[in-house]
């Protein structure tokens, strides 16, 4: 197990290390990257000048590799529109998204696995018909015109809930207030994700549901309610997990557009903010930090694997 | 890989048979063919310039001169999103081509050959895997700008990784089977053993794929006008309609509504299609 979290520890860093090249090298090779992006209405010993100071006049490989060691110390260069550290932009924002993406996948996992599990054992009944009809329209409903919905539903004409932001300006801090806040976006986004969750559910059970030692556990006159919770559930859990690993990389692209929606001072605003601005440092800085969350997810997920299934060991 | 066990061909009196037991996605592609009528013929049945300013009219509801009302600017509703389809529509479907041909490309080349190639290019689907897509086409449209072909392109890169694991799968089930030996003992290159051999099994996977990809860019390129980097202004797009509605939800919410509707169903017939396409074409499922 150690050697296995090892080796897929090293695999991790790769993969963010050429993440981290192929956008930094995307963004610095391009005719519109941050050498044209300061050369903008200036005199050319300006330029110069600025170039000087943002180190533009070293070649691109240079540049990355002082990057690069800025950021193993945690230095992950300076805002080019607001002049602040990257580093401390991101460490403020990543609470809000952790907050919202959080909830998000807890509700989402609660509410997906329980309809498949419906789904399936009531399976092509009308439950199951219900639920995948769900499914298959909660796929095709842009998250993003949802938070609309809902905010013109619930703000708008029942005054029920808050629009935008986390908090409300001007009051202290209450716990209620931020539930308030933070029910919308957070459902609207599970709710985007719901349907894979549901249909890898429903077809794991189904799965189980059909196997040998199942119909030898009914055969035996163990009560239904045993079967499904002893003996199913458990072992349908497996491709579950791995889908809600895969769900990360989905709920962090979300994220941004639904935190646009709500107003919501989280990494994907502060992404959009800087992709408006030509923000380069922050852009890389984004990607960087989604990039090592869906790494650290996807290791977590695997170590879960062996621990929830025993057939699975990685020595 | 079970898929070992080459596909037999469909026939077709099989594959009708099929379909006739799909009513729903039979009603799906004519709902699909039927947004794409309506989008190259609307402006010969509805001539209105989804441009033209009613500087008298602004914000008007539904009904007289402008069927479905005007948007802050006075600008015809009903037209916009004829225009708007227009792009959303075809963006869509060219982004999946770019993804399609790139996966196929990138994932045929590397299931086909072993060694180097196929590290290579596996480690590079990889790291397109990590990257949450949505951050990479902020990265992209950031340093190229917001030109319609370079939302097109996105688009696609944003989806071609999973075409290519797909394609990879598939391509690395046939290595080193007999008629593959067999082929190259007659002299066939491996670009014909690739094409003409092996393609066609990959076939009803990758168009069942492509089918869900066209509403996935659907909606992607409707998030990013929506967040003001996709397509720009003039130019409607369902994407970017919804952005300036939402500065007017108090006064005339009904302009959210319409072009998200509009994305919706464009996306749900896509699915609804793609969904049957997997029961008709591919025997595993």
């Amino acid at each position: 197990m150690g050697v296995f979290v090892f080796r897929r520890l090293l695999q991790g860093i790769l993969v963010l290390l050429l993440v981290s090249a192929f956008t930094f090298f995307l963004v610095n090779l391009a005719p519109g990257g941050p050498s044209a992006a300061v050369s903008l209405e200036r005199t050319a010993a300006e330029r110069e000048a600025l170039y000087r100071q943002y180190g533009l006049d070293k070649p691109v490989a240079v540049r990355y590799m002082q990057w690069l060691s800025g950021v193993v110390r945690g230095d992950l260069g300076t805002s080019l529109t607001q002049g602040l550290p990257v580093s401390g932009l991101l460490w403020q924002r990543l609470g809000n998204t952790l907050q919202l993406a959080l909830t998000a996948l807890v509700l989402t996992a609660l509410l997906g696995v329980t309809l498949g599990v419906v789904a399936a054992v009531t399976q092509n009944r009308l439950p199951d018909h219900l639920i995948s009809s769900v499914a298959t329209l909660g796929m095709s409903v842009p998250g993003f015109w949802l938070g609309i919905v809902s905010i013109i539903l619930f703000s708008v004409k029942l005054g029920w809930l808050p629009s935008s932001g986390v908090a409300s300006v001007g009051q202290s801090f209450s716990l209620l207030d931020r539930a308030q806040h933070l029910v919308m976006p957070a459902s609207v986004l599970a709710f985007t994700l719901l349907p894979n969750v549901v249909r890898v559910a429903r077809s794991a059970m189904l799965e189980v549901l059909s196997s040998d030692y199942v119909r030898t556990a009914k055969a035996k006159g163990l009560p239904n309610r045993a079967v499904l919770l002893k003996h199913t559930f458990k072992n349908a859990l497996v491709p579950v997990i791995a889908i809600l690993g895969l769900i990360t990389t989905v709920l962090f692209s979300g994220s941004v557009v639904i935190e646009s929606v709500f107003s919501w001072p989280g990494l994907g605003r502060l992404a959009i903010e800087a992709a408006n601005g030509r923000d380069y440092p922050v852009i890389l800085g984004v990607t960087l930090v989604a990039g090592t969350i869906v790494v650290v997810v996807n290791l977590l997920v695997d170590v879960l694997y062996a621990a929830v299934d025993p057939r699975i060991s990685y020595d | 890989m079970t898929s070992a066990v080459a596909a037999p061909p469909v026939r077709r009196g099989r594959f009708w048979r099929k379909v006739r037991r799909h009513p729903v996605g039979v009603a799906a592609f004519a709902v699909l063919c039927l947004l794409y009528l309506t989008v190259i013929a609307g402006p010969l049945l509805y001539p209105v310039s989804p441009e033209a300013t009613d500087p008298l009219n602004i914000l008007a509801a539904p009904g007289g001169a402008h069927p479905l009302g005007t948007d802050e600017l006075g600008r015809d509703i009903t037209a916009r999103l004829i225009y708007g389809g227009r792009i959303s529509l075809s963006v869509g479907l060219l982004s999946m081509l770019v993804g399609l041909t790139l996966g196929l490309v990138v994932g045929g080349t590397a299931g086909y050959f072993r060694g180097r190639v196929e590290g290579v290019l596996m480690r590079l689907v990889d790291v397109f895997m990590a990257i949450p897509s949505f951050f990479l086409l902020l990265v992209i449209v950031t340093v190229f700008g917001s030109h319609p072909l370079t939302i097109i392109v996105t688009v696609g890169l944003g989806f071609w990784a999973q075409m290519a694991r797909v394609v990879y799968a598939e391509f690395s089930s046939y290595r080193g089977r007999d008629f593959i030996e067999a082929m190259h003992s007659l002299g066939a290159s491996h670009l014909r053993i690739m094409v003409r051999h092996i393609l066609p099994q990959v076939v009803p996977q990758a168009v069942v794929l492509a089918t869900l990809g066209v509403g996935w860019a659907i909606l992607s390129e409707a998030a990013l006008s929506y967040i003001g980097l996709g397509i720009q202004p003039p130019l409607a797009s369902w994407g970017n309609m919804l952005q300036n509605a939402q500065a007017y939800l108090y006064v005339n919410p009904m302009l959210a509504i319409y072009p998200g509707l509009c994305i919706a169903v464009a996306v749900l017939v896509f699915n609804l299609t793609g969904n049957a396409l997997r029961d008709i074409l591919d025997p595993r499922a």
